[in-house]
């Protein structure tokens, strides 16, 4: 069979024609979200950085002023960045091993079970919103129902104010932990994917159900929990939402979270707004990030179980 | 039967000349609303639930009158409203119209953001000819006329008067310091119901207490007023009242909400170690507390902040301000609905003077009468401010732009270390840093 010979079309009709020109124009959606979205504000908050600009007036080049003062004559810095990490370093792996308890938990057959998935996986999906943040103060404060329920097992709740300074802090930790519904699920679906062969092969070696966690569930698993544990590491220390509502860094900046000083930075109650300010602060909380990430990825090779 | 004709005709007669001077019934000005088309007009304003539901029947009730006019209404409470407006300014998409503060005026007028009034009230577009001249220079940045008063008000400790009666407590006229504390501890070993006092970020207290030692403003172009001496003794009174548990620690205020009025410690609360027994507020947010108040059967009382000197620290001042901004597409049309707010009697009736005695004077006498049914608190503010008006001293002129950052960085952060129980900060040393640190903001600025 010949292929009849095309005429060669010419211009605007060969462009349009071409298979790269279709592929452009299917992915223009992403690269105008890309720049629009991502690309164009980063440079701008990277240019901003080195700039005195209060939004309403044109932004003045002060090179690396707002660097040196943030690391050397700042001590909200030190603290914001401070209650962060203790934030995420204790509340992230919290929230993993709750995640992996409950998914351990509903890893069985039953007809109940995808209830109880749909369940748990509810706090995450509502987890940020609003109206969670204000349910969650009201549940907390001095006369709110965790007080009023577990008053009467623990009589030091009766009237306890979990929003001073120490406890306060915990009830933003336990908001996160129990948003481990996205964890979950990871875990349970890499939970499917362990081969029975396996626990078999350890049965009639001998193994307790106690041996068969440590030895086989739980090394293989720990891809999983790497996963997990970097993707939740990296959202806790952008967690913002539930501090501005819940404690707004209330008391003495107890709770003041990094991204929240950040904001008040840029958008201050009153007075004039520190844009450039808060992008150098966005800027080091990037490399912070990056730090962090990078270690866990070094980390991967001393505990992560890869055949 | 000719007569009953006649009759009808007349009425009908009359009714059909009287339905234009209906339709325009409102006081707008020069400027008639109903030749804009139809406009969406953008009105802000910080506030609380009485405000916001006020604010709305008189939008409403314009809109009626003007069919073709609609509002685009935008309210919030103080500290997300200052937020949100400067980005709005920063898009140049800010509303129409919106309420100024006499704190910040001097800011925005200077950043561009307001339009100049002086032309309009020149072309008597904004009859400003009720308004005491006085009342009309607190809305001057140098010679232009950049903000219309919207109510009149005076600092005002707002109290349980309920619970004073009952503990058998006088709180007198011209409060000064020591009796306050005094009536503070028997209200706490009686009750164990706090006051809360010098939270926040707020400049107000520290500005009352330097007015106490003779300043009139509690800034200066470069800084402070007082020197860091005279400003310790501000420090010590949370120091001391939280040493004596009468005064709500930073830990107490953590656990409350301050700042939305409705869920104040003075209104709200369900056992007394979260409840306050006064709210340094001003004069017109007593008929929102007073709401707020009634649920828990409180009657609220009201008189001055306290203060060494009450004559000399107390002031009348505009409660808040409305502006037209230079983003307003149609200028004319937004000084015209700034006239209604201002002048139109109806509107202020509907506006239950919540926010403070209205600044015309013609206005403020024609809706006296109607205010008792919807506005209770009404008349006790008319006599507050008659009263402070006679005992008080000038007011100090705008702040300088610079008090915002201070605000936020330094008054916050100094009266959290004062208030926390324990505290390892002296009074000195606080004095010592808010001095310090003023002048070094406002030097940057």
């Amino acid at each position: 069979m010949t292929v009849a010979p095309r005429a060669k079309k010419k211009g605007f009709a060969a462009w349009i024609g071409k298979e790269s020109t279709a592929g452009y124009v299917f992915s223009l959606p992403f690269i105008f979200g890309f720049l629009m979205f991502m690309a164009i504000p980063m440079g701008l908050s990277l240019y901003y950085s080195f700039c005195k600009y209060d939004i309403q007036s044109a932004p003045t080049w002060i090179g690396l002023d707002n660097y040196i003062k943030i690391f050397t004559n700042d001590s909200t810095f030190t603290k914001a960045l401070t209650v962060t990490c203790y934030y995420a370093l204790i509340g992230t792996p919290l929230k993993v091993i709750f995640a992996l308890i409950v998914a351990l938990i509903l890893n069985h057959e039953s007809k109940a079970v995808p209830i109880y998935r749909a369940t748990y996986y509810l706090p995450s999906i509502i987890g940020g919103s609003v109206a969670v943040a204000i349910l969650w103060r009201r549940l907390f404060e001095s006369n709110g129902t965790i007080n009023a329920i577990f008053g009467g097992i623990l009589p030091f709740l009766d009237g306890y104010n979990w929003f001073s300074e120490g406890p306060a802090i915990w009830v933003l930790i336990i908001l996160t932990v129990w948003q481990f519904g996205s964890s979950m699920l990871i875990f349970l679906s890499a939970l499917k994917q362990i081969p029975r062969e396996l626990y078999e092969a350890s049965r009639v070696d001998g193994a307790t159900g106690h041996q068969q966690f440590w030895h086989v569930t739980l090394p293989l698993l720990t891809p999983t929990i790497f996963f997990n544990l970097v993707q939740q590491t990296i959202n806790s220390f952008l967690a913002f939402t539930q501090c501005k509502l819940i404690t707004n860094g209330d008391p003495r900046k107890s709770t003041l979270f990094y991204t929240v000083y950040q904001y008040n930075k840029a958008f201050p109650a009153v007075g004039k707004s520190q844009m450039g300010y808060a992008s150098a602060l966005a800027w080091i909380m990037l490399v912070i990030i990056t730090v962090v990430t990078a270690i866990l990825f070094w980390s991967r090779s001393k505990w992560v179980y890869e055949d | 039967m000719k007569k009953v004709c006649s009759l009808v005709l007349s009425i009908v007669l009359l009714v059909t000349l009287a339905l234009p001077a209906l339709a325009d019934g409102l006081t707008v000005g020069t400027y008639d609303p109903a030749s804009a088309g139809a406009t969406e007009v953008g009105f802000a304003w910080w506030g609380n639930q009485v405000r916001d539901e006020v604010t709305k029947a008189a939008t409403d009730f314009f809109t009626e009158n003007y069919p073709n006019i609609t509002f685009n209404l935008n309210t919030n409470v103080w500290n997300n409203y200052w937020a949100l407006m400067t980005t709005y300014s920063a898009n140049h998409d800010l509303p129409d119209l919106m309420q100024q503060d006499y704190a910040y005026l001097e800011l925005w007028a200077n950043n561009g953001s307001l339009l100049d009034l002086t032309p309009y009230v020149e072309s008597g577009a904004l009859d400003l000819s009720n308004v005491p001249q006085n009342i009309i220079d607190t809305g001057k940045v140098g010679d232009g006329i950049y903000a219309v008063c919207a109510g009149v008000n005076a600092p005002s400790l707002l109290y349980n008067k309920t619970l004073t009666d009952k503990l058998g407590i006088e709180v007198p006229k011209n409060l000064t310091w020591d009796q306050f504390v005094e009536i503070s501890r028997k209200i706490y070993e009686a009750e164990g119901i706090g006051a809360v006092y010098g939270e926040g970020n707020s400049e107000n207290m520290p500005t009352f207490y330097a007015r106490s030692l003779g300043y009139t403003s509690l800034w200066t172009a470069e800084g402070l007023a007082p020197t860091a001496e005279e400003m310790a003794g501000y420090y010590q009174r949370l120091i001391d009242g939280v040493a004596e548990g009468w005064m709500f620690d930073t830990d107490k205020i953590a656990g409350v909400n301050v700042t939305d009025l409705a869920q104040h410690p003075l209104v709200y609360g369900t056992s007394n170690d979260v409840r306050s027994w006064c709210a340094f507020a001003f004069s017109n947010q007593i008929s929102a507390f007073q709401t707020a108040a009634t649920a828990d059967g409180i009657e609220l009382g009201l008189t001055n902040w306290a203060s060494s000197d009450p004559v000399a620290s107390n002031y009348v001042k505009p409660s808040q301000f409305f502006s037209v901004t230079t983003d307003a597409e149609n200028p004319d049309l937004a000084v015209a609905i700034l006239n209604y707010l201002i002048n139109d009697v109806e509107g202020n009736k509907i506006l239950q003077a919540e926010r403070g005695i209205p600044a015309s004077s013609a206005v403020a006498s024609a809706i006296a009468d109607s205010m008792d049914s919807v506005n209770p608190t009404y008349s006790m503010t008319v006599e507050y401010l008659e009263y402070v008006t006679a005992n008080s001293s000038p007011i100090f002129s705008a702040l300088p732009s610079f008090v915002g950052t201070v605000q936020t960085e330094v008054l916050q952060t100094l009266s959290e270390e004062c208030l926390t129980k324990g505290t390892s900060m002296t009074a000195a040393e606080a004095a010592q840093m808010l001095v310090e640190q003023t002048a070094e903001i406002a030097a940057d600025y």
